[in-house]
């Protein structure tokens, strides 16, 4: 270490800059301090109107104005490229402001915001202030003359006592040169953590976690911000407990924070909108509980507000109740038609397994009776007649084998219970005639009833192309996409399948019963795209 | 020849035993499911055991699991499955995981109506050999890379079929009324054309088959 080291800051440039930075958090704070101030307020007192949500987003817009252009002021000073990432964006109405209280961005920036208001505000009054004590004691020899500073029974009147303050000035300084770069590298910190980007929340998952992140570093700024207010009162004389006024207003900030957090992970989505509502509403009244509390009390005036905002909450729950009760009625209404439909295909397919049963194997049974009675007459007189007849019923036994088969097959095929819906349409491509290609992409099998579903919405579509459309080539794929498993059968016939046909109906039926939907695109010309989409709740 | 059965139909089961012992085969146990079957078959250590693919009692793919199972506790016993349907896949997972050892059979249960192409077959497996359904090798033919068999004459394809079921050469020649030299001169042919792998035994030479049709 040379012997100019200690000074070196005093004649860099970037001390200066950081100087600069540090002196704007003054300004900065007096904007934040309004900023939040004003609009907490009006949030809070517009949150039961819909005018909440253009103020919240309003209130987002400014809080990320001033984030960005301390951003950059930081960029130009302290040289940190934080490049403040994006908000995110609700759709809806309501939607839009619940996406502002759970907009991790926006939470990293208020409470930057936060931080440069108070700890900000502090460092640049502490280096300011030590600056000035420095220059005058270093000037002090020029204007000790006209107002000598008394420091206890210490005079400083003459020129020679006025001289021995200037190397205290001098040491001053090089402390505050070096307390300038200390301070702007804490800053840039500050500034790289909170206003910097992350990484692309990929899964939700990811998505989650940094969203409670942003809770956990809004209750650590609060917090943090009280015990300095806290401290700042204790060491100021600790007389009226004036750090409540900073207590209360970001205990309710948190509250809303962590309700909304709470209510949009752990509940449905319908339950939603009413628990945000009511826990806003209680966390409000609370507020206002605290603040009757430590102010004169008496007249116990929150009362009114709890009527109000308490009658806004009730109007709410009944509108939701009843359009629940509506959505019920609907859904009442769907279940009646689809289960009809299913069991009406149900005994469409008994008769059709009955009918097979009594054309096929029964009649086979007769006809192979007849023969072996008639072998029977035969033995004696026609050895060799009845070996005839004997050999004519057993091929009749082989025939009949291979129709129940078949038929045993069409009603449910045993590769897709034992292997499942990937096996069970390889087996059915390798039947079929037609050039097919089979693409499963599932990690578990799905449910048995909608896994059958699946296979035979595919194994009619593949049918009904290689009877009707003149397909050359089928393309199958199976594949799970949130919640619901998606089967789609592509041909390239000649299309107008009618969607209205006894087999797709019969399909859309089966499917509808498992409260899927089915979709025929199969404009004349070709080609045909049939899609079912089954609901599997894992 | 000591023979095993596990059938959960009875119906069947005595039909086969009766069918069996007529054939001067031993049947020294029936038994009517999995855990019975790998019990007997440790027991006995018979030659054979003839085995439901479904059996109780989920009445999915027991019986084959238990038959892969005894191949690594009684490997000197082999194994028969047989199913009311067959699915090429399942002779695939048989034949792959029964290993090059041979002694594996799959069969359609309509096949005991020929009592004795059956018995032949049962004999095959017994000693060693491969005997797959018609049916597995039907389906296999007609798959989607079946096309490039058309390089074979009909009477060639005619002996790729009966050599996937597992024939011998003898069996082969016999079944085509040829003699046993025109058999091998077409069997030469069939794996020049398809440039497979030369085969010391007729199970190795089912592999290779099954695997060149299996490709796609």
């Amino acid at each position: 270490m040379s012997l100019t080291s200690p000074i070196r800051p005093l004649y860099q440039a970037q001390t200066y800059r950081n100087l600069l930075f540090l002196a704007a958090g003054i300004p900065i704070a007096a904007v934040v301090l309004g900023l939040v101030i004003a609009g907490w307020t009006s949030i809070a007192v517009l949150a039961i109107t819909p005018l909440v949500v253009p103020l919240l987003l309003g209130y987002r817009a400014l809080v990320g104005l001033l984030a960005r252009g301390d951003a950059k002021l930081a960029r130009s000073l302290l040289g940190v490229r934080p490049d403040p990432p994006a908000w995110s964006e609700g759709r809806g109405f309501w939607g839009r402001a619940k996406a502002v209280v759970l907009d991790p961005t926006f939470w990293r920036q208020q409470g930057y915001l936060l931080l440069r208001m108070t700890l900000g505000f502090a460092f640049a009054v502490g280096e300011l202030a030590l600056i000035a004590a420095a220059v005058s004691a270093v000037t002090l020899p020029i204007w000790y003359r006209w107002s000598a500073p008394e420091y206890g029974s210490w005079h400083a009147d003459t020129l020679g006592r006025a001289l021995m303050h200037v190397p205290v000035g001098a040491a001053g300084l090089i402390v505050a040169a070096w307390l300038a770069r200390i301070l702007g590298s804490f800053s840039a910190w500050q500034v790289r953590s909170l206003l910097g980007p992350r990484p692309a929340p990929a899964t939700v998952d990811q998505q989650r976690r940094y969203r409670r992140r942003a809770l956990w570093i809004d209750g650590c700024t609060a917090l943090g911000l009280v015990v300095l207010t806290t401290l700042v009162w204790a060491v100021t004389g600790a007389g009226y407990y004036w750090p409540q006024w900073v207590l209360l207003p970001l205990a309710l900030l948190f509250a809303i924070h962590a309700i909304v957090e709470l209510v949009t992970t752990r509940l449905a989505r319908r339950d939603q909108a009413l628990a945000i509502h009511g826990g806003v509403v209680a966390a409000l009244f609370l507020f206002l509980v605290a603040v009757w509390a430590v102010t004169a009390r008496g007249y116990f005036w929150p009362a009114w507000t709890l009527l109000g905002l308490g009658s806004a909450v009730l109007l709410h729950w009944l509108i939701t109740r009843n359009r629940r009760r509506d959505r019920l009625s609907r859904r009442v209404e769907t279940l009646e038609t689809s289960r009809l439909g299913a069991v009406e295909g149900q005994d469409a397919e008994l008769r059709r397994i009955e009918r097979d049963l009594h054309d096929g194997a029964q009649a086979r049974l007769v006809a192979l009776g007849m023969s072996l009675g008639m072998a029977e007459q035969k033995f004696e007189s026609d050895p060799e007649g009845a070996q005839q007849l004997v050999a004519e019923a057993r091929a009749g036994v082989a025939e009949a084998l291979k129709e129940m088969r078949d038929l045993a097959r069409g009603i449910y095929p045993p590769v897709l219970a034992d292997r499942g819906i990937g096996a069970a349409l390889e087996t059915l491509a390798d039947r079929s005639p037609l050039t097919t290609t089979v693409s499963v992409d599932l990690l578990e099998r799905p449910p048995a009833p909608v896994e059958t579903a699946a296979y035979f919405v595919a194994a009619e579509a593949m049918a009904n192309a290689a009877k009707h459309s003149g397909a050359g080539r089928i393309d199958i794929s199976v594949g799970r996409n949130d919640g619901m498993l998606e089967v789609e059968i592509h041909d390239d016939g000649s299309g107008g399948a009618d969607a209205a046909g006894s087999g797709l109906a019969g399909l859309r039926r089966r499917v509808e019963a498992l409260d899927g939907t089915l979709t025929v695109q199969s404009p004349a010309g070709g080609p045909t795209t049939i899609r079912a989409e089954l609901p599997c709740a894992s | 020849m000591r023979i095993v059965i596990a059938e959960d139909l009875a119906l069947l089961r005595d039909g086969l035993a009766r069918l069996l012992r007529d054939n001067d085969f031993d049947v020294v146990a029936e038994v009517a499911d999995a855990d019975a079957l790998v019990h007997a078959v440790l027991r006995e250590r018979p030659d054979l055991a003839i085995v439901d693919i479904r059996l109780p009692p989920t009445f999915r793919d027991e019986g084959l699991r238990a038959a892969l199972e005894l191949r690594g506790s009684a490997p000197e016993t082999a194994i028969l499955v047989l199913s009311q349907y067959v699915e090429h896949t399942y002779a695939a997972e048989l034949l792959a995981q029964a290993g090059s050892s041979g002694g594996v059979g799959y069969l359609l249960k309509d096949r005991v109506l020929d009592a004795a192409d059956f018995v032949e077959a049962v004999r095959r497996v017994a000693d060693g050999g491969t005997a797959l359904d018609p049916e597995v090798v039907s389906q296999l033919l007609g798959n989607r890379g079946s096309h490039r068999l058309d390089v074979l004459t009909p009477r060639e394809l005619e002996v790729l079929t009966l050599m996937a079921e597992g024939r011998s050469n003898a069996g082969i020649a016999e079944s085509l009324v040829l003699t046993v030299g025109a058999v091998e001169k077409h069997i030469a042919s069939i794996f020049q054309k398809l440039q497979l792998p030369p085969s010391d035994t007729d199970h190795r030479r089912v592999l290779a088959v099954l695997a060149y049709l299996q490709e796609r």
